[in-house]
């Protein structure tokens, strides 16, 4: 700490604060517009001037002038005063004065100092800008003629985001920010580069138009989307959420979004919402009352285990934990599952027997911490972004060295000094399994590994996976896996990053605990910085898991309830918000089971292709109008509370639940939170918690750990037969699951799904950009459209799995790998 | 733009070798810093940047391509459009001004069609008024190429522009 004095007080702050954070942190407000508290320091724009007397009185930056010990500062004199207004006199000769159509009216730095420091004449004159205004994106305007100069979006994109899509073009009074040659916007829409704009140069074109920025409630809320538990501020107006608002104060995040996050909210709001219950009477569905919906429900609840159920990892903790109390008290089933049965498997079969707990060990937090990241698969960028850009962040501003083991390159590979060994699509539990053999071989396992139960039998295990071996099969050399394991075991700090999700059928138990070995092997567990991240799909799969909605004692898992439904073993099944038509893979084998199934109840907010299928469709709630608990990857529990007024024909999964217990004779619950309560007190690390005390960001349930070695199967490698290609799917950036179709900016940038393929493929196949393919496999074919790219290697095509209209489950019967060919 | 005219455009354009670039970046890989020399090297060979040469040096550098667009427009030397093999630069600085240099800049803008940093369909001549040539002496100036020609008059435009009319393109 230095002691300092800042406009006559004495204050003390830390060595390396600047004037500015020493300022701000002892309660006096220095004007900045160029500053963000994420971004490095840039000194553009001169509003932060300060005098400091050691200085000679001279006027500095306070945002780029680091504090010294015995430093004398005033940040208010008549000079500085003076100085300022000369700035903003300055920036406001070019900025256009059109304040009353601006969206930014009322959020803009620009506008609220030139209020501030009462600019209200200009001494000087000068022509305005006539800059053309970037239409030529959905989402994202921008208007130059606005523009401060401040690069907060430049360097965003850079820093943070790691796209760099904007950049200064030019130079002297033609500078401006612009795209390469000139072009319109086309990156990833995020939308982060709005969240920091100080003026209006860029706006949500969404929310052009809706409302004044006065007049919306900010509403705190969860993203409804992945597991990353990001937090949102979601601007209300009329009862309606017209956008979301940044805030630099929010989560771990500090209010950075993604695409979906920013952009993926429309669908809280949607005309296609359902807005009465539905019954199927003469082979239609008709509207009905709830007492009718619910009684025909109740009726069918009845025979024990001839009655199934499938929840979407999207219900919160409550709604979870009440659903499965009446499976097992009031309906007396115990087939109850989540996301296609594999999905959790990670952490309800990997985790739990590898680490004797069904959550992961390390926090999103641990990214920024540790000195080494390992992530298998370059998707973990599409699949969580937010978490991508903790990476981004940690790789270039802490120098934290990033492997990566993936079946195509991707973002995360262009980082500094990533290094990316592209494996053979399928042979990624073999690489991990092959890491582990070679730590062995090396010696480099801690101390007390040969000591943890299982090692004598996992060292027999893993005496297939030599690293020599492994290459043949994976493609990736011997010396670079023998490299990785002795990078990763030196590392004073490792953690071990990979997704799980539908789209994931081969990150199950075998590889959790392919990558669990390598954290026990070499102790990297229990400390800052290491352990392992298993990155879940949904915003709740994490407290799906920890609810304990999913097979166990006996009970059948979503395949096999699937199954049952096609032999007429499940009477009744009870949808809540899955989409299994398309995201489970065999559509086809999904339809016939449906078909089949004598009563089918979904409760939806829209009409899926599975509610289509219903006898029975309740109109449930958007996480924005309910009240619960979400529990992140991570494994921090936090609180949602109503954001909006939900529909007065619609009920919540709550409502739903506790109406359906009442008629099946049971005892509703009085409120989310007396279930919470008893979450609290069943849950193991939910002890203690109680709405109170998490509405603020939050609190994460601690993981105890009892380390044990398993040896993982590696399944066989896949090889195409020549004249086809390996087929995987994933998560594509812009969406998740299939909810994401409903929320209008994903499907503005993302509409359809398409198959990525490499460069080569594409020639060979005499295939170019857009064009329209058919990809067969075995089980059906699909048409989409053709994404040549580099990051795809040669004889692989991905295709992303969200979409109703091309569903990859057509071709898709759940392999990591499908075999499959192509043609124009 | 129609598809038809798209497609003619695209004939129009001429083909682009980019392994001239890739021996560039291949000579510059390894060194940091090497964005400037590559766009240097390839401006010598290509006479300008190529879009789809920035492009290429983005991907292999692994750089952005907007932060290369940046480069390119904040430093004058490189240039993003063709350029003619004759480059002929009027100085419009003080003393050339004062010496009738804004008749001279006419002359030429008249007699070859083209304007301040324009290139002439046939990539003859590239039309440029710079500030100022260093050599005031000589008022007012202009230069082709490495060539200066002092005392500059109406008639003497004529001359070099039927000098360098008459030098083979090749």
């Amino acid at each position: 700490m230095v002691n300092l004095t800042i406009d006559d007080k004495q204050v003390t702050a830390p060595k390396t604060a600047t004037i500015y954070e020493a300022a701000k942190l002892n309660g006096v407000n220095i004007p900045i517009l160029c500053h963000d508290k994420k971004l490095k320091p840039f000194g553009a724009c001169r509003m932060c001037l300060v005098e400091v007397e050691q200085m000679k009185g001279r006027q500095i930056p306070a945002c780029t002038t680091p504090v010294t010990e015995g430093m004398i500062i005033r940040t208010s004199t008549p000079d500085i005063i003076k100085a300022r207004k000369m700035v903003l006199e300055l920036l406001l000769l070019n900025h256009p004065l059109d304040c009353p159509v601006c969206d930014k009216a009322g959020d803009c730095d620009l506008q609220n100092l030139t209020y501030e420091y009462k600019v209200d004449s200009n001494r000087f004159a000068d022509e305005k800008f006539h800059h053309q205004i970037d239409y030529n994106n959905p989402l994202i305007e921008r208007d130059m003629n606005r523009c401060v100069l401040c690069g907060k979006c430049a360097r965003i994109c850079d820093e943070i985001v790691g796209f760099g899509a904007l950049t200064f073009i030019n130079r002297g009074i033609e500078t401006k920010i612009g795209c390469e040659f000139e072009e319109g916007l086309n990156c990833e829409f995020c939308g982060s580069c709005i969240s920091v704009c100080p003026v209006g140069s860029l706006l949500a074109r969404p929310f052009k138009f809706k409302a004044r920025f006065w007049s919306l409630t900010k509403q705190k809320s969860v993203c409804g989307y992945c597991g990353t538990g990001c937090n949102l501020t979601l601007g209300v107006k009329d009862n309606k959420v017209l956008t979301t608002l940044y805030d630099e104060n929010q989560g771990f995040h500090n209010g950075q979004l993604c695409v979906r996050g920013r952009f993926g909210y429309q669908f809280i709001n949607s005309d296609q919402r359902l807005t009465s219950p539905l019954i199927r009477t003469n082979g239609r569905l008709m509207e009905c009352t709830w007492e009718e919906a619910l009684t025909a429900v109740a009726s069918r609840l009845t025979g024990g285990n001839s009655v199934a159920a499938l929840a979407t990892p999207r219900l919160t903790n409550e709604e979870l934990f009440l659903f499965k109390k009446m499976m097992l008290d009031n309906v007396g089933s115990s087939n109850f599952d989540h996301s296609a049965g594999y999905a959790h498997a990670a952490l309800t079969e990997g985790f739990s027997r590898s680490l004797g707990a069904s959550a992961s060990p390390a926090t999103i937090l641990d990214v920024q911490k540790t000195d080494l990241l390992l992530v298998v698969k370059t998707d973990s960028y599409e699949t969580h972004p937010v978490i991508g850009f903790e990476i981004n962040m940690g790789v270039k501003n802490k120098g934290i060295k990033l492997n990566i083991i993936s079946d195509k390159r991707g973002k995360l590979s262009k980082l500094p000094g990533a290094n990316t060994l592209v494996h053979s699509p399928g042979s990624e539990v073999a690489v991990l399994n092959a890491i582990a053999k070679s730590i062995l071989d090396q010696k480099l396992t801690d101390g007390s590994a040969s000591s943890i139960p299982g090692y004598a039998e996992l060292e027999k295990a893993l005496a297939a996976f030599t690293p020599e071996a492994v290459a043949a099969s994976s493609g990736i050399s011997a010396d670079s896996i023998k490299k990785i394991a002795k990078d990763y075991a030196s590392a004073e700090k490792a953690l071990i990053l990979f997704p799980v999700g539908q789209s994931y059928p081969g990150h199950n138990q075998e590889m959790a605990s392919a990558v669990a070995n390598l954290v026990i092997l070499t102790g990297k567990i229990g400390k800052e910085g290491c352990g392992v991240l298993c990155m879940s799909e949904k915003s709740n799969s994490q407290g799906a898991v920890d609810m304990g909605f999913y097979a166990q004692n006996g009970g059948m898992n979503s395949l096999q309830i699937l199954d049952a439904c096609k032999n007429g073993t499940v009477k009744t099944l009870f949808i809540v918000g899955e989409n299994p038509v398309v995201s489970y893979p065999n559509g086809a084998n999904v339809k016939a089971a449906l078909d089949a199934v004598d009563f089918l109840v979904v409760t939806e907010l829209f009409m899926t292709d599975t509610a289509a299928m219903a006898d029975v469709v309740l109109p449930a709630c958007s996480f924005a109008e309910k009240e619960g608990t979400f529990t992140s990857t991570d494994r921090r529990v936090q609180y949602v509370k109503p954001a909006i007024r939900k529909d007065v024909k619609c009920k919540t999964d709550f409502e739903i639940l506790s109406a359906l217990i009442t008629k099946l004779g049971g005892q509703a619950p009085s409120s989310p939170a007396s279930v919470f309560a008893e979450i609290a007190a069943n849950t193991s690390g939910y002890a203690g918690m109680s709405y109170i005390n998490l509405q603020n960001n939050g609190a994460f349930a601690p993981v105890n750990v009892t380390p044990k070695l398993v040896a993982s199967k590696a399944a066989p490698a896949v090889s195409a037969e020549s004249g086809k290609l390996a087929m995987v799917t994933g998560s594509t950036l812009y969406h998740s699951g299939t909810l994401s179709q409903f929320g209008e900016g994903p499907m503005h940038v993302c509409p359809e799904a398409y198959v990525e393929m490499s460069r080569n493929d594409a020639a060979r196949y005499k295939i170019t950009e857009k064009d329209l393919v058919t990809v067969s496999s075995s089980t059906g074919s699909i048409k989409l459209k053709a994404k040549v790219t580099p990051r795809m290697p040669e004889g692989v095509v991905y295709i992303p799995y969200h979409f109703s209209e091309t569903p990859v489950n057509a071709i898709w019967n759940g392999s990591a790998v499908t075999v499959v060919s192509i043609a124009k | 733009m129609s598809d038809a005219v798209a497609q003619q455009a695209a004939e129009q354009e001429p083909v682009i070798d980019l392994s001239i670039a890739d021996a560039i970046i291949d000579k510059y890989i390894d060194m940091s810093g090497n964005l400037m020399p590559v766009l240097q090297a390839a401006q010598d060979e290509y006479g300008y940047i190529p879009r789809c040469v920035a492009d290429h040096i983005a991907e292999r550098l692994n750089v952005y391509p907007s932060q290369i667009y940046g480069v390119l427009t904040f430093y004058a030397q490189f240039h993003l459009k063709p350029r003619g093999k004759f480059i002929i630069r009027v100085c419009v600085g003080t003393a050339c001004h004062v010496q009738g240099a804004p008749r001279i800049v006419e002359t030429f803008f008249d007699k070859i069609g083209i304007g301040h940093a324009e290139t002439t369909p046939d990539l003859r001549f590239t039309f440029e008024k710079v500030a100022c040539l260093g050599a005031c002496g000589m008022a007012p100036l202009a230069m082709v190429n490495d060539s200066t020609y002092g005392g500059m008059t109406v008639q003497k435009v004529d001359d070099i522009i039927a000098d360098y009319s008459k030098r083979p393109l090749k």
